[in-house]
């Protein structure tokens, strides 16, 4: 018998409300192609050298001069902040990537082949979830060295897992589904299928989800260097500014180190709301 | 008394688009009225405005009067009255309408709890009480089981016990059975009845099936595109129809019953019928002994096919007819080299057909042997390839054309198929039903198999769109000798396309003839039950009477 399909009235009664969220995600948008701008044309943009030290004016409050004031060697915030931008996108969006095609691969493998690969890869993922990626990050500088590449390497490791999960499961329930055994029918061979009909079919999904994985990992990775352990002095970069702001917080100057802090907090819920909705539009349009 | 009035009900959207236009509509007490019509005719819409179920946006003029009471424009206090004492609803699919964590108990005591107020125990008593109203064979053991447990059929039993709780005077029911198997079906519409009657309660039946709403109502209301097309007593407008819309809609209905030619012509041959030998030729499609069992971890194992043997001529279309798990769809997808047989073999033309091909020879071979069009079109067809690119696809696959040849090759088959050039490009949502699978039929025909399996191939589709793809399925018969392997669950509609038919149950192939032998002198009593559940108009013979009165 064939699956009752909703009627007409149902699929009214799910006509898509009114979007209210529309408006922050222009928002978002907006943020995140300021901060790409910034850190793209950071040297035309940068009032300053954001590594020019000046003991004369150190611990300065916003002025003309300097908009968000100095930070303890003189450097200017403002300038620091759009070059910080450049490693605070590129981190991220290389685990990204990397994270999206290795789970992607591997999800696909899985998911596509079942029987004992899912269940080998399967434990696998599970291994990689009990650490905390930040903990895997951790031990990569430990073994390769402070930088930015070792984290991002051990980062695009430890988010792939979140990656292949979904992919395999949207893969599973691709593969039961009649196209699927259309094409066979046809006589289509099995990877034709599941790489070139079944897996463009799915990256949408999993390319909007991992878009969320942006944010964490921009956080993970200013935590990382706030830490010490991830973009090394003098570049400049959030976490590690926030890192060394430290020592002006109990002399009251909070500024170097609040102003990474909020544009952290600001690009990961821009990002956030970015991949939601993305998320809602391509997961809301079910194929049918 | 008059339960339920509407009077000029009209629906807008806010893109204006107007989904119901001029309604009008009257129930007496105890009267069973239906609403026919084809998907987006607007029927839901109208049953779903009697008890205030409407979108938000909707923009609504008219009247509608439940009772005492105006719904269009009611407080939600009054809605709520209406709701839990004048009138119930039942939906399509039973089981998106129950909560699957919570005992048939829960669901069927919560209302009487809460909104009438009754102890447990009381609820509890009179929950029993509807579940054996209903027919329900251990309404004790039911109260404590999960949905998971219950049948389709079973499962839509409780949801009409759920509804009778409150003891409506009106019942609506929206395609109650269309989820069900027939057998199924003829068991609800008994319990309907039967509670109708004994309650005296008005019932709305919502239904596409235009022989269930002539078996059933008293009078029938016939909706297309917004509108109501005529109205009459049932015996009225099927037996007389008035409008254009509702002559088409009763011609594209299939039926078992056998025209005056076909009793006659089955008189003369009665005798000849068993010496019916299929010549010598080997046949199209030989299926000998095919067999299938699927294991379940921590079950009895599902024996899906038991020794099956079919075989078609060239040229020839059989029709398989069975209720869901009767292993007839298993049997199509081994044909067609989707799973593997435990036993028996599989020949097309003479060749070996019985495994599931490996290599790239295999499956090009197998492939040109059979194709396949699936039941559901909303799903058979890759949501982001367009209708000529997937048919441009298959005959690149299994041939050497180059993109121009191709291009027109495929123009050509959505000719044949009766669709215009401008859907090579189409995206399937936005083609309807119909048109989605021509497009499969057009893709199966581009790999020119020898035979072509059909597996439900219609049963997703409105009546007059089956009927049309039922005649290209005709004339692409007739034009090319084609052989065709019918799988359905309608034997009204297996007859009107094959010349001979199987009845499948539980795997096995309990009968097998000519499609109108089957019909008129059905010999096993299952055929005899399937025969029986069909639903016909009360004032129809039955077709068997009519044969035996010819003979």
């Amino acid at each position: 018998m064939s699956a009752p399909t909703p009627t007409m009235a149902v699929r009214m009664m799910r006509a898509p409300r009114l979007k209210r969220a529309a408006s922050w995600y222009t928002v978002s948008l907006g943020v995140l192609v300021v901060m790409t701008l910034a850190a793209v044309f950071a040297p035309f943009i940068a009032p300053y050298d954001p590594n020019f030290v000046n003991l004369s004016a150190v611990y300065q409050g916003p002025s003309p001069a300097h908009w968000l004031g100095t930070d303890s060697l003189g450097r200017d915030t403002l300038s620091r902040m759009i070059f910080g931008a450049r490693t605070a996108l590129l981190g991220p969006l290389l685990v990204v990537v990397f994270s999206t095609i290795l789970g992607i691969l591997l999800g696909l493998l899985a998911g596509w082949r079942g029987g004992w690969i899912d269940s080998v890869l399967g434990r696998l993922f599970d291994v990689i979830f009990a650490f905390p990626s930040l903990l895997i990050a951790i031990m990569a500088v430990a073994l390769f060295g402070k930088g930015l590449v070792a984290p991002v390497i051990a980062m695009s490791i430890a988010y792939a897992p979140f990656v292949a999960r979904l992919t395999r499961q949207l893969i599973v329930s691709e593969r039961s589904r009649p196209y699927v055994a259309a094409y066979r029918v046809q006589g289509f061979s099995g990877p034709w299928i599941a790489l070139r009909r079944v897996l463009p079919n799915v990256t949408p999904i999993v390319g909007a989800q991992s878009t969320l994985n942006f944010g964490y990992v921009l956080a993970e990775l200013a935590g990382l260097s706030f830490l010490g352990l991830g973009v090394q002095a003098p570049t400049a970069d959030w976490g590690a500014m926030i890192n060394e702001a430290q020592a002006g917080l109990t002399g009251g100057y909070f500024l170097p180190a609040i102003v990474p802090a909020v544009a952290v907090v600001i690009v990961v819920v821009a990002v956030n709301i970015i991949g939601e909705e993305l998320s809602d539009r391509i997961g809301g349009g079910v194929p049918a | 008394m008059t339960l339920l009035e509407i009077s000029e009900l009209t629906l807008d959207l806010p893109n204006g688009s107007r989904l119901l236009d001029g309604i009008s509509l009257r129930i007496e007490e105890g009267e069973t009225v239906g609403l026919v019509g084809e998907s987006g005719s607007g029927k839901s819409l109208t049953a779903r405005a009697v008890i205030g179920l409407l979108p938000d946006q909707a923009r609504t003029t008219g009247s509608v009067r439940l009772g005492q009471t105006e719904v269009l424009g009611a407080s939600v206090a009054e809605l709520l009255e209406l709701r839990r004492h004048t009138a119930s609803m039942i939906f399509q699919d039973p089981r998106a309408g129950i909560n699957p964590m919570r005992t048939i108990g829960d669901h069927l005591t919560e209302a009487l709890r809460l909104c009438e107020g009754k102890s447990a125990a009381e609820a509890n008593a009179r929950a029993k009480e509807l579940l054996a109203a209903v027919r329900l064979p251990r309404p004790e053991d039911h109260m404590h089981q999960h949905p998971h447990e219950l049948s389709g059929g079973m499962l839509q039993r409780v949801m009409i016990a759920g509804a009778l709780t409150s003891s409506p005077q009106l019942l609506i029911c929206d395609e109650p059975t269309t989820a069900l198997d027939v057998t199924t079906q003829a068991e609800i519409v008994a319990v309907l009845s039967e509670q109708r009657a004994s309650r005296g309660m008005g019932m709305l039946f919502i239904t596409h099936d235009l022989n269930l709403a002539a078996s059933l109502c008293d009078r029938v209301y016939v909706m297309s595109g917004g509108k109501v097309e005529e109205h009459g007593t049932a015996r009225a407008v099927f037996g007389n129809p008035q409008t254009p819309y509702t002559r088409r809609l009763i011609e594209a209905t299939p039926s078992i019953s056998l025209s005056a030619a076909e009793t006659a012509a089955l008189a003369q041959q009665s005798g000849t019928l068993t010496a019916a030998g299929q010549g010598e030729t080997e046949p199209m499609l030989a299926v000998e002994g095919l067999s299938k069992s699927y294991r379940r971890r921590g079950k009895a194992t599902v024996d899906a096919v038991k020794a099956v043997s079919v075989s078609i001529p060239r040229g020839g279309a059989l029709g398989v007819v069975g209720e869901s798990g009767s292993g007839k769809s298993t049997l199509a997808r081994m044909i067609v080299g989707l799973e593997s047989a435990d036993a028996g073999g599989i020949r097309v033309d003479g060749r070996d057909r019985t495994t599931v091909p490996r290599t790239r020879a295999e499956r090009l071979a197998h492939a040109r042997s059979v194709q396949m069009v699936f039941q559901d079109p909303y799903l058979s067809l890759d949501p982001r390839i367009a209708a000529g690119r997937s048919i441009e696809d298959a005959l690149r696959l299994h041939g050497t054309l180059d993109s121009r040849a191709a291009r027109s090759r495929v123009l050509e088959l959505l000719d044949q198929v009766g669709l215009a050039e401008q859907y090579a490009d189409a995206r399937p949502r936005t083609l309807s039903g119909g048109q989605r699978q021509r497009v499969a039929i057009a893709r199966a025909l581009a790999i020119e198999p020898d035979v072509l399996v059909m597996d439900e191939a219609t049963s997703a589709l409105d009546v007059s769109v089956q009927a049309q793809v039922l005649d290209l399925v005709a004339d692409i018969r007739k034009a090319r000798g084609l052989t065709v392997l019918f799988i359905s669950h309608d034997l009204a509609v297996v007859r009107r396309v094959c010349d001979e038919t199987v009845v499948m149950k539980a795997g096995e192939i309990v009968e097998r003839g000519q499609s109108v032998q089957l019909l008129a002198a059905p010999q096993h009593p299952y055929t005899r039950l399937l025969l029986d559940s069909i639903p016909r108009p009360a004032w129809e013979s039955d077709p068997r009477e009519s044969a035996a009165a010819n003979a």
